[in-house]
């Protein structure tokens, strides 16, 4: 084998058994959390209370409302509720109490950004969340009779790769919101403001075909439909090919502004950090 | 294996005058002040030297080991850790050094400390075959022994700081910087962690930077010291040349068989503390032995002791006067 493959098998090896440590003492770290986590899944429940907003009206209006009929809303919202509960990230908060409390100082002594760390329990909390999901998706799917969450197992594919994506958006935008408070004193702030206006551009609230359409437009420039209103609609199938696809590219491109501007954030930020206390 | 030169760190902090009108004031217009954390620190240290770095709360101290672990960029000078600039923190910087905070962890608080200690060797690189030998021979040096499976929330202070340090040394930094390793742990357990250190130095020549607000570590290990006051450098040389300057006596403790006037011992040497049958004094150094010797032919001694002044109080005076140079 030549030198050079040798440096990069190694490299592999070594990213490898990090990433499989990382997850391990994460994923056990997570499971202390179980409880905490369920009653933290009870707080996500807009999109539950909004399908049964949606079914009420759908019925006064003779069983149909814009091509929605029971079942649909019930397909899309639970749709929209996995999907939410698969991007959720709380990182803005632990970096904003990481600098301000110099808790950064420990990880920044290590030869790895800090990042990864906070991947990584966002990812293991995704494996101690899901089962809880599942039984919620389960639950839901008998409430409404004839919902169907997907026909197909290649939206589910589809959806798998796109709610990862999301989940990258939600997790890159939220880092640059906690990079800011190398500059703020408390950035949670910003965060209450983005998490304000997921709430109501994402689709928890209504699938954007009832946003009128001014609106709509704007929002479509906006990286918020493509962390639940998109994943919703693959997940139910109910895009087509080609839209999937464009789903996809603007979503990665939102991951990769996300991505650069965490950089560039960061890179002029720990110049500021403090290390108070630490 | 340190070099510092002109190191400089100036800090903004807000300043608000208490009450409700010094609120509506600042919510207005908000007062700043520049603090000169360190100003103009400069030094050497060479590979495998012990270096007690002291100072009064605030002095500077330990913002100048954040500058030379990395974690803070200098206002102004230039520092070499290991032939690194800290602030870039590379890679093979961060794989160089560790800096252990007496008052901060890096465990995880809800896992035995086991499970860090993976999680360094797999971060650090660390080969298996290393890893266990470092493992066998902290184990035997800190007793870790029946605590590494133990939540590390369930363990007392000094296991957990037996932890952290095995933590931040599992992957043999080369230098060390320790702020406070010994806070809050008894007296027994500080002698561990100071016989670890030392330990630690001799068999992988290590460099270390030491602060500490307990004397014992800094004449325990350290034979050169560094005090700082107020972001200068106030005095950097030997710990004993330091005592010989500043404290030009030695202290004699006598324990009597029969009381004797003060006015008797004052004619051998000024008396610094005289008691029943216990008298303590100043004795010029280079006079010592003379004295001493009379003392024991001419006086009903039972017992004598001869002291070094206490290096808490030559610190206290060196802050008070900072008028020492090295």
């Amino acid at each position: 084998m030549k030198p050079e493959a040798r440096i990069e098998l190694g490299l592999l090896e070594n990213m490898w058994r990090k990433s499989r440590t990382m997850f391990a003492l994460w994923f056990a770290h997570m499971t202390v959390y179980r409880a905490e986590i369920f009653i933290w899944m009870l707080s996500g429940v807009v999109p539950l209370i909004m399908m049964s907003v949606w079914i009420g009206k759908a019925s006064a209006n003779g069983g149909t409302l814009e091509k929605f009929d029971a079942a649909s809303f019930a397909a899309y919202f639970l749709a929209a509720w996995v999907s939410q509960q698969l991007t959720v990230a709380w990182v803005a908060w632990e970096m904003n109490f990481q600098i301000r409390q110099g808790e950064l100082s420990s990880r920044l002594l290590r030869p790895i950004d800090p990042l990864w760390e906070h991947v990584f329990r966002h990812f293991t909390e995704r494996f101690v969340r899901g089962p809880f999901i599942l039984v919620f998706v389960i639950a839901g799917t008998f409430v409404v009779p004839g919902t169907k969450l997907t026909p197909d197992v290649w939206h589910v594919l589809e959806f798998l790769l796109v709610i990862h994506l999301a989940f990258l958006i939600r997790f890159l935008m939220q880092c640059c919101v906690g990079t800011l408070s190398f500059w703020f004193e408390n950035a949670t702030a910003f965060d209450e403001f983005l998490y304000v206006l997921q709430t109501f551009l994402a689709g928890g609230f209504a699938p954007l075909e009832f946003y009128p359409p001014a609106i709509r437009a704007v929002v479509e420039w906006t990286p918020f439909p493509y962390m639940v209103y998109y994943p919703a609609k693959i997940l139910t199938g109910t895009l087509t090919p080609s839209e999937t696809w464009r789903v996809m590219l603007i979503t990665l491109a939102w991951v990769l502004a996300f991505g650069i501007l965490r950089s560039i954030l960061w890179r002029f930020g720990i110049k500021k950090y403090g290390a108070v206390g630490a | 294996m340190i070099e510092v030169a002109n190191l400089e760190k100036h800090y903004t902090v807000n300043e608000k005058e208490p009450g409700i009108a010094g609120s509506l004031r600042s919510f207005f217009s908000r007062k700043t002040k520049t603090v000169k954390a360190v100003d103009g620190v400069s030094f050497k240290i060479a590979a495998g030297e012990m270096v007690g770095f002291l100072g009064a709360n605030g002095a500077g101290k330990t913002t100048t080991l954040k500058m030379l672990a990395g974690l803070l960029h200098p206002t102004a000078g230039t520092a070499k850790v290991a032939g690194f600039t800290p602030f870039e923190r590379r890679s093979s910087f961060l794989k160089t050094i560790t800096l252990v905070m007496g008052q901060k962890q890096q465990l995880l608080w809800d896992l035995p400390a086991s499970d860090s200690f993976l999680v360094n060797q797999a971060i650090y690189e660390i080969p298996d075959l290393e890893y266990r030998a470092t493992m066998k021979e902290f184990t035997e040096l800190l007793d870790l022994d029946g605590i590494l499976k133990k939540q590390v929330r369930k363990l007392s202070l000094g296991e957990r700081m037996k932890c952290e340090l095995a933590a931040a040394l599992l992957h043999r930094p080369k230098v060390l910087f320790l702020d406070e390793p010994t806070i809050g742990l008894d007296v027994n357990m500080q002698v561990r962690i100071r016989e670890f250190v030392a330990a630690y130095n001799q068999r992988f020549n290590a460099t270390v930077i030491l602060t500490s607000h307990y004397m014992a570590d800094v004449t325990a290990l350290c034979k050169r010291i560094i005090v700082v006051d107020k972001g200068h450098i106030i005095f950097d040389g030997d710990l004993s040349a330091l005592i010989e300057r500043s404290s030009p006596a030695k202290i004699v403790k006598l324990e009597l068989s029969k009381v004797i006037p003060r006015e008797i011992l004052e004619s051998y040497a000024p008396v610094k503390s005289l008691d029943g049958l216990f008298a303590e004094l100043l004795v010029p150094r280079l006079e010592t032995s003379k004295i001493a010797g009379r003392l024991l032919s001419e006086l009903p001694v039972a017992d004598v002791t001869i002291e070094d002044p206490d290096i808490e109080e030559i610190i206290g005076q060196l802050f008070q006067s900072q008028t020492v140079k090295s």
